[in-house]
């Protein structure tokens, strides 16, 4: 892995907000480096700012200091594209439209937008559904048109957001399995957040662990477990072993927020 | 006996009200000349729609509803996507419409005949108003109530300007935006009725008006009917035209 260039730097990055009339620190000069092509997975207890990382580097939110770079490959394509947490598709549009809808911002003729958009909606399984709303679709085939329409962007980072957090547990499942194909075939380089280290060790070449808040890096655990990868590595000892070693580290920072948030320290 | 709302049960409450009530009025229980028979006032209904009385009135009417819908649709819709856009605005105009909004629309027909030519404008204008209330802070909540995730992801995706007006905050408003119009075309047919009451010779609302005061009772029930036929047909226009117009809204229950 180490062969790869590097992707993405995140260089000392510090945001801070606004809360009660008193700045709160979410990330506190995080740095990272994401090779290309490297699925890196985030977890961290809650409030340890991986939502606002991403946000960072979707340009939804500005960094107080430090700095991002996003190597841009191919001119014209975008940097980023972003799969949210509850979809966030827009319902006025039907599923093409949606999956269209940054190439149309970006001024890309119909004929040629609806095919690319066509295309992605194949790739992830939803070709039947390209003139339905998404009200008239179930959880996990939302989550889905959101995956095309960030794939359909074509960016050179795909930034996924907890995208399966709103699904049942055997959607979760299988759109797991539906990811790594996906990721498999496509080869893009992905920053995905989780709450679930499970998912981030099925999904992840890497798993980046952060603190509680203020949101720093607390360790960076390497996935060797293979690939191609199926829900079957659950079964193996390798698998056992690393989910112990990245939950007892997780445990430490989720003990020391109760103890926080309860105004005492830690025993 | 079907399980669950039988179509027959909204029927049979109407049904047996006529009935008591021809009943009532010609055993002399209510006095006729007050409460003419159901039967009584159909054939009066049959007979104003035969001479043409009533086409000329409704026609009156719903031109005045027209006209002042339209003029509170537009101006309605454009102050309140204002009010939702620019904070500032809606502080500023808040305390003003606070103030006007819930004095009775008809109050304003002398106001209004001050700045506009009395007559068929000071009419329709003063329809307008109650009207033009209901659409503005409706639309304005439209916007306000928009989700932030969306407007994030249209931005991220690269809206900008006039597309993420146009293509993503307008179209986000709508549903808002149609319940105040139809709250609105509702407004406007009760108004009108009234200031035509008051401030018009013609028009459903003055021929009501002016056969209670012959006590023509026949004709003042007639008319009665008609209003209602109209806010019903008016109102379910207005939402057979939201379901054709807004498809990707899922089926709610007004």
């Amino acid at each position: 892995m180490s062969a790869r260039p590097a992707k993405v730097i995140v260089h000392e990055v510090s945001v801070a907000f606004d809360s009660h009339g008193r700045r709160l620190a979410a990330l506190d000069r995080i740095s990272l480096t994401v090779a290309a092509g490297e699925f890196l997975c985030i977890v961290g207890p809650s409030g340890s700012g991986k939502s606002t990382l991403l946000r960072v580097l979707a340009g939804l939110q500005r960094q107080d200091a430090g700095e991002v770079r996003i190597e841009a490959g191919r001119p014209g394509a975008p940097l980023t594209a972003m799969v949210f947490q509850e979809h966030a598709l827009l319902p006025w549009r039907s599923v093409l439209d949606n999956v269209a809808f940054g190439l149309e911002n970006r001024g890309v003729p119909r004929a040629e937008r609806e095919a690319r958009a066509r295309e992605m909606l194949a790739l992830v399984g939803l070709t039947p559904f390209a003139r339905h709303y998404p009200h008239q679709l179930s959880g996990g085939m939302k989550q889905r048109v959101g995956i095309a329409r960030a794939l359909a962007n074509d960016p050179e980072v795909l930034l996924m957001d907890e995208p399966l957090a709103s699904l049942d547990a055997q959607t979760r499942l299988l759109m797991q399995e539906e990811l790594l194909r996906i990721w498999a075939s496509l080869g893009k380089t992905v920053i995905y957040v989780t709450h679930s280290l499970e998912e981030a060790l099925l999904l992840g070449d890497r798993v980046v662990l952060l603190t509680a808040r203020p949101g720093r890096v607390s360790q960076i655990f390497p996935v060797d477990l293979g690939r191609p990868r199926g829900l079957e590595i659950r079964a193996s000892q390798e698998y056992g072993a690393l989910l112990e070693k990245v939950w007892s580290q997780l445990r430490e920072e989720v003990v020391r927020v109760m103890w926080e948030a309860r105004g005492a320290d830690a025993p | 006996m079907s399980r669950r709302g039988a179509p027959w049960a909204a029927v049979v409450s109407p049904v047996l009200l006529l009935l008591v009530w021809e009943w009532a009025s010609a055993s002399g229980v209510l006095r006729e000349a007050l409460f003419p028979r159901p039967t009584t006032v159909a054939a009066t209904l049959a007979r104003l729609v035969a001479d043409g009385t009533l086409a000329s009135h409704t026609l009156t009417t719903l031109g005045r509803i027209a006209w002042a819908f339209a003029t509170a649709g537009v101006l309605g819709i454009a102050v309140g996507l204002a009010m939702g856009v620019w904070r500032r605005f809606s502080q500023g105009v808040d305390p003003v419409f606070a103030v006007i909004y819930p004095i009775p629309s008809v109050l304003f027909l002398p106001l209004v005949g001050f700045l506009v030519p009395a007559g068929e404008v000071a009419v329709v204008a003063t329809t307008a108003v109650t009207s033009f209330f209901l659409v503005a802070y409706t639309t304005a909540h439209g916007v306000r109530q928009m989700d932030r995730l969306v407007m994030d992801a249209a931005v991220h995706f690269g809206a900008r300007g006039w597309r993420l007006f146009a293509g993503v905050l307008l179209p986000g408003a709508l549903p808002f935006v149609f319940t105040g119009l139809r709250l609105g075309l509702g407004y406007a047919l009760i108004v009108v009725i009234a200031v035509e009451i008051v401030g018009a010779t013609t028009g459903l609302g003055a021929f009501l008006w002016l056969s209670w005061q012959v006590l023509k009772v026949d004709d003042m029930y007639a008319t009665f009917v008609v209003i209602a036929a109209l806010g019903a047909v008016l109102s379910y226009g207005l939402a057979a035209l939201r379901a054709r117009l807004l498809p990707w809204i899922q089926d709610v229950a007004q």
